[in-house]
């Protein structure tokens, strides 16, 4: 159903390339720029022959072709129950879109058809107007590259200000959130946008700093033992890491994950939770950290 | 001299040429035989080519060659003392854009395919176009006119590929009079950029919304995702013929590798999708009549779906397993009986986190706050061993620990001690 060579890169390349020569003819380095740009890396290597050679009899070698118009193709039924699909999202009030002629389409899947079973419970609410308002104004302005100032609720409980330019909005499916990446006066830092309570553009009278940082990235080494399918659980837990893995024998494995320095104490509790199967071995400040914890624990007596 | 050619260094590549063998192309038939290649070096990447090549060394070096052509710089190389390794290696939140989609627009087709296709949609460029067989064979030779030599399409072959495109809905067909017109399908003007953008990533099967995005100019994100699981990118087709079975309400023969990944065969009947954010599997629950049971089968390890009869019973079979959520951690069902379990953490001034954690990352069960830094878990679930992982992310406030089955207290009190020994805690602690 998913893998049909319409849905292809190599007939995306090519409807750029008849794109470009219904207009006027492609010298054959532009066509190459467009495969290299639009396909595979290899892709020039078969594209570009069979065109010379003119196997597919939609360009000339000089560039020339008989199609009368660019090429369009209309949306397939996968596509268009797709998106009906995606327009029972509760999170598709987030963005201001219209999902015209789909109403006598069926939904590839009904959100009843999908349980999450291990999303964080205190997500954000899509359903509130005035987050809705706030995100849009923060993903305008990651787009279009502005200044705003954001109202938001610190730690404390308390209302503060804060005036920075939006980098971009994470989103973690596991706590069901949006963090926005800010650069404002005291570098760059994040905020949890359920905790804002207004997002506007800065007016254009209002100075504005910004000083340049970027994420601190550490690496952490441990080392596990294939017990109890451990391999492969602690692999897909880290797969969506920068990581290298290998193997030291049998059933020993080492593994170097690089992670930003806020998550650190995210990252002693994900390790904690695969038991004697994972030992961290460097840095040795933080097999400290869970020795610490280890330690606290024997005191619990249990 | 050979068709295959061979990668000598980064972006060279001789084209040889040589009598015998099957010339090595980047596009691919099948996708099964590539899926578990680029799992392995997504997921594992230290295997070395020694690990691959039990079938044949030169099946794993095209594939190698191909996922490295698809994927470019998000794959790399290492040379370790078991040979060298291949690797994917991915920082979700870096990375913009799945990188594993372009696996998924990879699929291999004709000379014919691909000339047929632009020919035919140019012919029907706009829905109010309607075409009988003769003038779009018409249209065809006329669009060939450059060409010393055109290509001869046979009607039975355009006729193939016209029924194809109705299939797909983007090709329709009509019946005025004896004559019958064809015409491409009307499509709606979708222009989310950023809605395709965000639910491309996150959404399942969110590859399609990949696909549309290829429609529309490229564009940067704006968004980042951490968290990001995207093995299941590599399931997607599973995915979607099972969407379709649940959909239609049917059952489905799945072709399934057990632990040991030796094929079997099981017919059973889809209920629901579950889907872990914590790990990025995602599972297929389903009822089967034979054993009379509602179980859970990893989406990675269906090899193939093929549905089958409508069961009436759908409605309820569904609603019996939305009543056992409630008792589920994850998708155990162990062996049908519910298991107590519960869990006291002890924190400290300042630590009041530890209950809204408790609060937040629970998925069943109750919290008790007993004290004033004291709180206590408990649930009935089907598997409480399903609970350990979490519970042990609370290592060093756990108090106390009970449940109804007493070897995963044992277990756990056992895991522990490893765990101090592992670390030296109590030779350190005697000192």
């Amino acid at each position: 159903m998913i893998f049909s060579e319409l849905y292809g890169t190599y007939y995306n390349a090519v409807a750029k390339i008849l794109t470009a020569a219904v207009e006027r003819d492609v010298p054959l380095a532009q066509m190459r720029e467009i495969i290299r740009s639009a396909a595979f890396e290899e892709s020039v290597f078969e594209i570009e022959p069979a065109i010379t050679s003119q196997r597919w009899n939609l360009i000339s070698k000089d560039g020339k072709t008989d199609i009368e118009r660019k090429p369009t193709m209309p949306l397939t039924n996968l596509q268009k129950r797709w998106l009906k699909a995606i327009s029972l999202d509760k999170r598709i009030k987030l963005f201001d879109v219209k999902f015209d002629g789909l109403e006598d389409v069926q939904p590839l899947f009904r959100p009843e058809d999908i349980y999450v079973f291990d999303s964080f419970s205190d997500g954000d609410d899509y359903e509130n107007e005035q987050y809705v308002k706030n995100f849009r104004v923060a993903l305008d302005a990651v787009k279009n590259n502005y200044p705003i100032k954001i109202k938001y609720t610190d730690r404390r409980g308390f209302a503060s200000f804060i005036a920075a330019r939006p980098l971009r909005l994470e989103y973690s499916e596991k706590d069901d959130k949006f963090r926005l990446y800010i650069s404002g006066s005291r570098g760059m830092s994040t905020i949890n946008l359920g905790r804002a309570q207004s997002c506007e553009r800065l007016a254009e009278n209002v100075s504005f700093t910004e000083k340049k940082t970027a994420p601190v990235s550490k690496t952490v080494t441990i080392e596990l033992v294939n017990e109890r399918n451990a391999l492969e659980r602690v692999m897909l837990h880290f797969a969506h890491f920068e990581k290298q893995a290998e193997r030291i024998d049998d059933t020993h494995y080492r593994l170097t994950i690089t992670y930003d320095s806020d998550d650190e104490n995210e990252m002693i509790i994900r390790f904690l939770s695969f038991g004697p199967f994972v030992k961290v071995v460097q840095p040795q400040r933080f097999a400290e950290l869970i020795k610490d914890r280890l330690y606290r624990q024997l005191d619990c007596g249990l | 001299m050979s068709d295959k050619p061979m990668r000598l260094s980064r972006g060279l590549v001789f084209i040889l040429r040589e009598e015998s063998g099957v010339a090595y192309s980047e596009l691919i038939k099948n996708f099964e035989k590539i899926r578990s290649y680029m799992r392995d070096f997504y997921v594992y990447g230290f295997k070395s080519r020694d690990d691959y090549t039990q079938k044949s060394a030169r099946s794993y070096d095209d594939e190698r060659r191909r996922i490295e052509s698809w994927l470019g710089d998000c794959m790399g190389f290492r040379q370790t003392s078991g040979g060298k390794s291949v690797f994917i290696s991915i920082d979700s939140r870096l990375q913009r854009g799945n990188p594993l989609f372009r696996a998924w627009k990879s699929c291999s087709f004709t000379d014919g395919d691909i000339t047929l296709h632009f020919f035919i949609f140019d012919i029907l460029y706009s829905p109010e176009v309607k075409c009988s067989m003769a003038e779009i064979h018409e249209g065809i030779e006329k669009r060939q006119q450059l060409f010393l030599q055109a290509r001869v399409f046979d009607e039975s072959t355009i006729r193939k590929k016209l029924k194809e495109y109705e299939e797909q809905g983007i090709v329709k067909k009509e019946k005025v009079g004896h004559t019958v017109l064809y015409s491409r399908c009307e499509s709606p003007a979708f222009d989310g950029a950023d809605a395709l953008m965000f639910f491309s990533e996150i959404a399942p099967c969110g590859v399609i919304g990949s696909f549309l995005l290829d429609k529309l100019p490229p564009q940067k994100t704006p968004f980042a995702f951490k968290h990001h699981y995207i093995t299941h990118t590599l399931d997607s087709d599973i995915l979607c013929s099972l969407f379709d079975a649940i959909d239609r309400r049917c059952e489905v023969t799945l072709e399934v590798l057990n632990r040991r990944k030796t094929p079997f065969t099981i017919t059973t009947l889809p209920l629901k999708i579950f889907i872990s954010v914590q790990n990025g599997r995602q599972y297929l629950m389903s009822y089967s009549e034979y054993n009379d049971r509602i179980f859970s089968t990893r989406l990675d390890n269906i090899i193939s779906v093929k549905i089958g009869d409508v069961c009436e019973n759908f409605e309820s079979y569904r609603q019996k397993l939305e009543d056992m959520q409630k008792n589920l951690w994850g998708v155990s069902i162990g062996r049908g009986a519910k298991e107590h379990i519960e869990f006291t953490v002890r924190c400290v001034k300042g630590e009041e986190y530890i209950f809204d954690r408790m609060m937040r990352e629970k998925r069943c069960g109750i919290v008790v706050r007993l004290d004033e830094n004291t709180c206590r878990f408990s649930a009935e679930v089907y598997d409480a061993g399903e609970l350990v992982p979490w519970i042990r992310t609370f290592i060093c406030r756990i108090v106390k620990l009970k449940c109804t089955n007493d070897d995963i207290v044992q277990k756990f009190k056992d895991d522990l001690e490893q765990m101090y020994r592992l670390y030296g805690i109590k030779e350190e602690a005697l000192v």
